[in-house]
């Protein structure tokens, strides 16, 4: 059960945001309240990050809590660790609100266990784009210094989906760090969360509502930014023939899929041999057509990955940044998970509590769907 | 008794016939099946949608009518009436008369050339007048058989010799004029009667108006104006001005107790009828405004109450209590209702449309047919039978079924269908049946290996497909697709001559896969499997392109188009045919005993029942009396339960094949049809012990609900009626003398917690006052109601009470009745009852000596543990949940597991009898097979790619997958599987498959389409 504070914890904070969460991770240490904390680290050639568990208070200190960038999403690491169940170890794991979702989502399919687990989330400012960030990461850390300190959601330089992303802030979550007018607050959204802040000896006095008179600002510029963007998005994939030369330069690195934290299989159906026809299905296609494209499964793998997937994505964008070709994989994905999560009346990763739609039958789902099967019949029975 | 017979007579082919037939035939049985009309299925397919889930009523039933009309233990004879039953049971020789039907069925090709052509024009029946047909027609589009009549009263060449067109024009010969009446002599050792009824005629209604104003329908014209296979496509306009009404008033009760026409019966059905069909009206018509104008609304069945409340509050349905008493047509076609409300004021209101509720009444003929078969009718003229024998007609070795005794709905005749066969039993020889086997069954080829020969063959079906598609292109095209060895295009494939073409075409071209582009495999494809299979290839090796619903049905307009499209799917068949691979179906081997769960009188007839076939019965109960509820039942008008019930337990006890097992528990269950195993434990010493068996019936019962309400428990004056039945029986009244008795109804029923109706209460209050004022006759006695629910027959107790001086005060569930003890302090103070009332306008206020409370009926918290244990489900309100609520009212979704009595719903004792026997039928169609088979087309498990995410597990609506949880991956149990596929589109990883859709084979399906192929599209 979701229980979000009315106030928030206000964090001492000295200089910026960095220093004041880690110095707050530290103090958990010093309390013995968690055995590791996981957090992301920048990886010595400086450009790039890794996730890293922590059980060494002094490697601590070298950790970066706010990344810049999304190599690996956080939910994919936090699954090496609990895949097998509740693991020996107490952990606290500081996340963006999108890979909250992504956790929540493979926790409702078991491939994450939260029992020993403490979720923290943070109001996201949005990642920079890997190959941009590669290219140059001095710059890139300025960038997002800046954004931080700025507190700007509106920056240009994040992934194109950070840009329509509405779901920044409080997620899923058992605590969630709040940024507002240079202050850092914490507010607690479980029992869990709750029980930590007073063991922690934190007050919830802070008020929360100009905090949250901002996100919901900012959220609303967001929809509408996405809207405009979803219109751009459906020109270039509605009809079988606009989706095939969207897709058309695609070189079927299946890149998108190893990166995506909700592609949990153990082998993708599309990397095996029944995915492809046969040798002599295809000459005799060829002979028969005049000619055929190989390899031929390109449009199936991204529409069969969309089928699999669409229910349960949370819009991270890894897909797109590892998209060695650049097609918009993270917008069109984006575009269909919302519709087809909206027929569901379901948002992937919003509660741990809401089933997958599969799992579970409504009496009156599917109502826009009944909607088109009712004026289809109405239009057969007039034509008759 | 040496038993001989192996054959039953079943006459009238509608649902219950259906049923009967498919059960006994199940058994190993053979069966005849007589039907008067053209078709079977009887009214059924005449409904658009069917309460309360508004399933397409059709769509539920002709899976059951072809399956009927396929099964080679049943022989149907339609057109045909009995001439005479003479014998005894086990040994009846029954004389049948099958009518001409001047067309030979061997040759007909239901093209429907022939109606087209025909001059007569008759007002169709099916469609209830609302479109004509001709002389020579097929009764409706999905009629079983197929095959066209000719209608001799109408034909103009039959009467008049002229004419002949339809010869003319029949492109298979199949006129013969010369065909004659045909009559059949069968040797039965049973019959069951299931002729049902026929729609009450309101023409003699003058003041409704029906034919003489034009916008008032029945409720059965209405059914086919809704209907989207109707004769107005679902379209609803009212005949006088061709406008979409606006608002429609439903008449309920119109040839339904009313002593006036000796019909003080109720039919049961109609009031949810109407509300159904308000229901689906406002569907259609987003701003109608239906009024129901009723007595009482008897939503009595499972789930109804929802129903009802529903209708009220999300449609706005207007229910209006009172009489109508005259309908006016105004100028414009209007209908100006006059009726009387419960006070005594008359009102007015206008309606676009009427629609007549009517009632159902017993067949015109059947006291003709009652004279063949020397069977009796009871005082309304339905077929008589009794409260402890509901399927025994008043001749040994005669059951009836479905309305023909009473009116019933659809899931009560079903049962009663099923529990009529187990009555049949008694006189028939049952041979535990070895694993089926075809008749001539041809030996298999396999195929493994061999590269695929696909032959296609493109049907016409007259100019069904051909009107439209060009099919002779199609077939040429295909021919050209890889693996493709013949291709050819039939004029109705499914005809036997096209048939025999396709087995001699797979001889000739050595073909190990067939592709037919015809129509749907829904209803053909049983058909072309078992050809091939004749051929000796293996039925799985067959693939349909649907190219009539989705290419000349839905692109009527566009002929090339459909034409591309019918390639396209052909092409798609082909590809995927060449993937497809022989499946086997696994043999599950059926251990015939069963294991019977509560020994009320649900437990008890069932177990009896199954035993007096010849099996073995494990009989738990977990107290250490049988009886279970039936215990603290006294009366039941003129029959004595008491009687009934000793006679079974001394029955039970003489009976070898019955092993019980009193006060004792279940703890576990497992296994899956055929192969249970059961751990129960004895209460007094704690041992376990396991039973075997292959077949389980719930029999669990249920309880009176312990109200708070009304002071219950606070004086001894305030009783439920169970507890008054037993203060009748035993004669233990308060002292002094009885002056005033106060009923309340829906003690707990029909509200927020339990919005379901108990619907025996109020049957039983009314009887319990009977007897009551049998023995005190100056007894005053009060019942405080919100319906009274005396469906059926029971409409008579409810009219002698109130002719007894009762007086009936209809209370409102936001108003209820006070109840108030006189003094506090006095133990054996009297009540005080307050109680709105309609009729008078005023608060009545009455002193009780007695008030009794008729409690609802509660599902037991322990129906939980055995739901679990089961792998089975309950409702909402608790009680446990069959597989389908209309066709399926015995079984579980879960195979080999049955349900009867008050554990599926709360009924009356007739009711539960007539269950228990059917849950005996239902399980004694697989107990009498020493195996069955498993589904071929079954899920399978690639444990390489299987994450262990248990997504599976949670869609398996029958518990067949389940994730290992040492090795993380799902594991399938083939013999609960039953092929549906939820499991495999809801897998992630691609780790399951479904055998013959496997993604392998529908990948290749999809990607033979041309348009998939980026460059060359584009």
């Amino acid at each position: 059960m979701n229980k979000i504070s009315e106030k928030g914890a206000l964090i001492k904070k000295v200089s910026g945001y960095q220093t004041a969460i880690l110095d707050f991770f530290q103090d958990l240490f010093e309390k013995n309240i968690f055995d590791a904390v996981m957090l992301p680290m920048k990886i010595p050639s400086g450009d790039s990050f890794a996730w890293i568990m922590i059980k060494d208070k002094k490697i601590l200190n070298n950790a970066q809590p706010l990344a810049p960038i999304m190599p690996v999403n956080a939910a994919k690491a936090l699954k090496r660790y609990t895949r097998k169940g509740k693991g020996t170890l107490k952990i606290a794991a500081l996340m963006k609100p999108c890979e909250i979702r992504a956790t929540v989502e493979l926790t409702k399919l078991n491939q994450v266990n939260l029992d020993d687990v403490t979720l923290f989330s943070y109001d996201c400012v949005g990642a920079i784009p890997m190959q941009d960030y590669i290219a140059d990461p001095k710059t890139g850390d300025e960038k997002f210094e800046k954004m931080l300190s700025e507190n700007n959601l509106n920056h240009n330089d994040v992934k194109p989906v950070c840009k329509i992303c509405d779901n920044f802030s409080l997620s899923a979550t058992d605590l969630h760090f709040g940024f507002n007018a240079d202050k850092l607050f914490l507010v607690t959204n479980s029992k869990k969360g709750e029980n930590l802040l007073q063991k922690l000896d934190l007050k919830a006095e802070t008020d929360l509502q100009k905090w949250q008179k901002a996100i919901d600002e900012k959220k609303k510029k967001r929809v509408k930014k996405r809207e405009e963007t979803f219109k751009t998005v459906k020109t270039k994939v509605e009809g079988f023939s606009k989706l095939t030369e969207t897709f058309a330069d695609c070189i079927g690195c299946h890149n998108c899929q190893s990166s995506c934290p909700i592609c949990y299989c153990r082998q993708c159906y599309f990397d095996t041999s029944a995915a492809k026809p046969n040798s002599d299905v295809v000459l005799m296609r060829a002979k028969d057509r005049g000619a055929t494209s190989l390899p031929l499964d390109r449009i199936m793998f991204h529409t069969g990955r969309m089928a699999h997937m669409s229910l349960s994505c949370v819009s991270c964008g890894l897909c797109s940044d590892a998209c060695p070709v650049n097609i918009p994989v993270a917008k069109i994905f984006s575009y269909v998970a919302a519709q087809t999560q909206e027929t569901f009346e379901y948002s992937a990763g919003a509660s741990v509590g809401d089933a997958l739609p599969m799992k579970e039958y409504k009496l009156n789902e599917l109502g826009e769907l009944g909607e088109m099967v009712k004026s289809a019949e109405a239009q057969e029975g007039e034509h008759e | 008794m040496g038993l001989k017979s192996r054959t039953v007579m079943v006459i009238g082919a509608g649902i219950a016939g259906i049923q009967a037939s498919l059960d006994l035939a199940e058994m190993g049985l053979d069966v005849h099946l007589v039907e008067e009309t053209p078709t079977i299925g009887g009214r059924m397919p005449q409904l658009d949608k069917t309460f309360p889930t508004n399933d397409c009523s059709m769509c539920i039933l002709a899976p059951k009518m072809s399956e009927c009309a396929r099964h080679d233990n049943i022989t149907i004879h339609i057109n045909s009436q009995i001439d005479s039953v003479i014998g005894n049971p086990g040994d009846f020789t029954a004389k049948i008369i099958e009518k001409a039907k001047y067309v030979d069925p061997e040759k007909c090709v239901s093209c429907g050339l022939c109606e087209e052509k025909c001059p007569v024009k008759i007002d169709d029946e099916f469609d209830e007048g609302l479109r004509t047909r001709g002389a020579i027609s097929r009764y409706f589009l999905q009629s079983i058989p197929a095959e066209y009549t000719i209608d001799e009263e109408n034909c103009l060449y039959l009467t008049k010799g002229v004419c002949q067109l339809c010869e003319k024009v029949c492109p298979a010969d199949a006129i013969n004029y010369e065909d004659e009446d045909k009559k059949i002599e069968l040797n039965v050792g049973a019959v069951i009667v299931s002729t049902g009824i026929d729609p009450f005629d309101p023409i003699g209604f003058g003041h409704f108006g029906y034919h003489k104003f034009e916008n008032v329908v029945t409720s059965l014209d209405f059914e086919r104006m809704l209907s989207a296979s109707g004769p107005m496509g679902g379209h609803v306009v009212r005949a006088s001005d061709k406008k979409e009404p606006k608002s429609i008033a439903f008449i309920q009760c119109v040839g339904s107790r009313d002593e006036s026409i000796d019909h003080n019966y109720c039919s049961s059905a109609c009031c949810m009828f109407a509300i159904k069909e308000a229901t689906i009206a406002k569907e259609h018509i987003k701003d109608l405004s239906p009024s129901i104008f009723y007595m009482d609304i008897r939503a009595f069945g499972k789930d109804f109450d929802k129903y009802y409340e529903k209708a009220k509050d999300t449609y706005n349905v207007d229910f209006v209590k009172s009489k109508v008493s005259e309908i006016t047509e105004e100028n414009n076609g209007d209908l100006k209702l006059r009726y009387v409300l419960e006070n005594g004021d008359v009102k007015f209101k206008t309606f676009d449309m009427v629609v007549l509720s009517i009632g159902l009444q017993p067949r015109k003929n059947v006291p003709k047919l009652a004279d063949k078969l020397d069977i009796k009718l009871n005082e309304y003229g339905f077929i008589r039978s009794d409260k402890f024998n509901p399927l025994q007609t008043t001749r040994k070795g005669i059951y009836v079924c479905g309305t023909a005794n009473e009116p019933k709905d659809i899931p009560e005749s079903v049962i009663s269908s099923s529990g009529a066969v187990a009555e049949a039993l008694k006189y028939l020889r049952l041979d535990r049946q070895e694993l089926e086997e075809k008749k001539n069954a041809v030996p298999q080829i396999d195929e493994t290996g061999d590269r695929p020969r696909v032959g296609t063959f493109v049907c016409h079906c007259g100019i069904n497909i051909a009107g439209v598609v060009d099919v002779k292109n199609v077939a040429e095209e295909s021919a050209k697709l890889p693996n493709v060895e013949h291709s050819e295009d039939l004029m109705y494939a499914c005809s036997q001559d096209c048939m025999n073409t396709i087995k001699k075409r797979i001889k000739e071209h050595n073909l190990n896969r067939v592709v037919v582009a015809a129509c749907t495999p829904r209803t053909h494809e049983p058909l072309f499997r078992e050809t091939i299979s004749e051929a000796g290839l293996n039925p799985y090796l067959f693939e349909m392109a649907n190219i009539r619903d989705q290419c000349s049905w839905a692109h009527m307009d566009e002929p090339e188009k459909a034409t591309e499209k019918s390639k396209d799917l052909v092409n798609m068949g082909v590809a995927k045919a060449r993937n497809i691979t022989s499946l086997d179906r696994l043999p599950i081997e059926i251990n015939p005993k069963s294991l019977v769960i509560g020994a009320g009188l649900a437990g008890m007839t069932t177990a009896l029942s199954i035993a007096e076939s010849g099996h073995e019965v494990f009989l738990i109960e977990k107290e250490n009396e049988l009886g279970g509820n039936m215990r603290k039942i006294f009366y039941n008008f003129g029959n004595d339960p008491q009687v009934k019930l000793q006679d079974m337990i001394k029955k039970i006890s003489d009976n070898e094949l019955i092993h019980l097992y009193k006060n004792t528990e279940i703890s576990e269950i497992s296994g899956y049809i055929g192969n249970f195993k059961t751990k129960i434990i004895d209460k007094d010493t704690n041992k376990d012990k396991f039973l075997e068996h292959g077949a389980v019936i719930v029999a669990t019962g249920a309880n009176e609900h312990k109200t708070k309400e009304y002071c219950y428990g606070e004086s001894d004056r305030i009783i439920t009626q169970v507890e008054f039945e037993k203060m009748l029986h035993e004669g233990a009244f308060p002292k002094q003398k009885l002056k005033n008795v106060v009923m309340i109804q829906c003690v707990g029923s029909r509200e927020k917690e339990r919005m379901y109706c108990s619907r025996v209460c109020c049957t039983k209050s009314i009887k319990n006052a009977l007897t009551l004022k049998e023995k005190f006759p100056n007894v005053n006695i009060y019942v405080a109601y919100r319906d009274i629910r005396t469906y059926g027959f029971r409409e008579k107790y409810y009219t002698q009470l109130r002719d007894k001086g009762a007086m009936f005060i209809n209370y409102d569930v936001d108003n209820k009745p006070d109840v108030k003890i006189v003094d506090e302090f006095d133990p054996d103070s009297k009540v005080n009852v307050t109680v709105f009332d309609p009729i008078m306008d005023k608060e009545v206020e009455v002193e009780a000596d007695l008030l009794v409370l008729a409690a609802a009926i509660d599902a037991p918290e322990e129906n939980n543990d055995l739901a679990k244990m089961l792998k089975i489900s309950l409702n909402t309100d608790g009680m446990f949940l069959e597989a389908h609520v209309k066709l399926r009212p015995v079984d579980f979704a879960t195979e080999g597991i049955f349900v009867a009595g008050l554990a599926h719903h709360p009924k009356d004792m007739d009711e539960t009898i007539a269950q228990s026997k059917a849950a005996a039928s239902r399980a004694m169609t697989f107990l009498n097979k020493k195996a069955i088979l498993a589904e071929g087309t079954i899920a399978e498990i690639n444990t390489a790619r299987c994450t262990g995410c248990g997504y599976c597990e949670e869609v398996c609506a029958y518990k067949a997958i389940e994730v290992d949880p040492e090795e993380e991956v799902a594991v399938i149990n083939d013999a609960l599987c039953k092929g549906c596929g939820a499991c495999v589109a809801s897998c992630r990883c691609g780790a399951l498959d479904l055998r013959g859709f496997s993604n392998e084979q529908l990948f290749a399906a999809f990607d033979s389409l041309e348009m998939t192929d980026i460059l060359i599209n584009n």
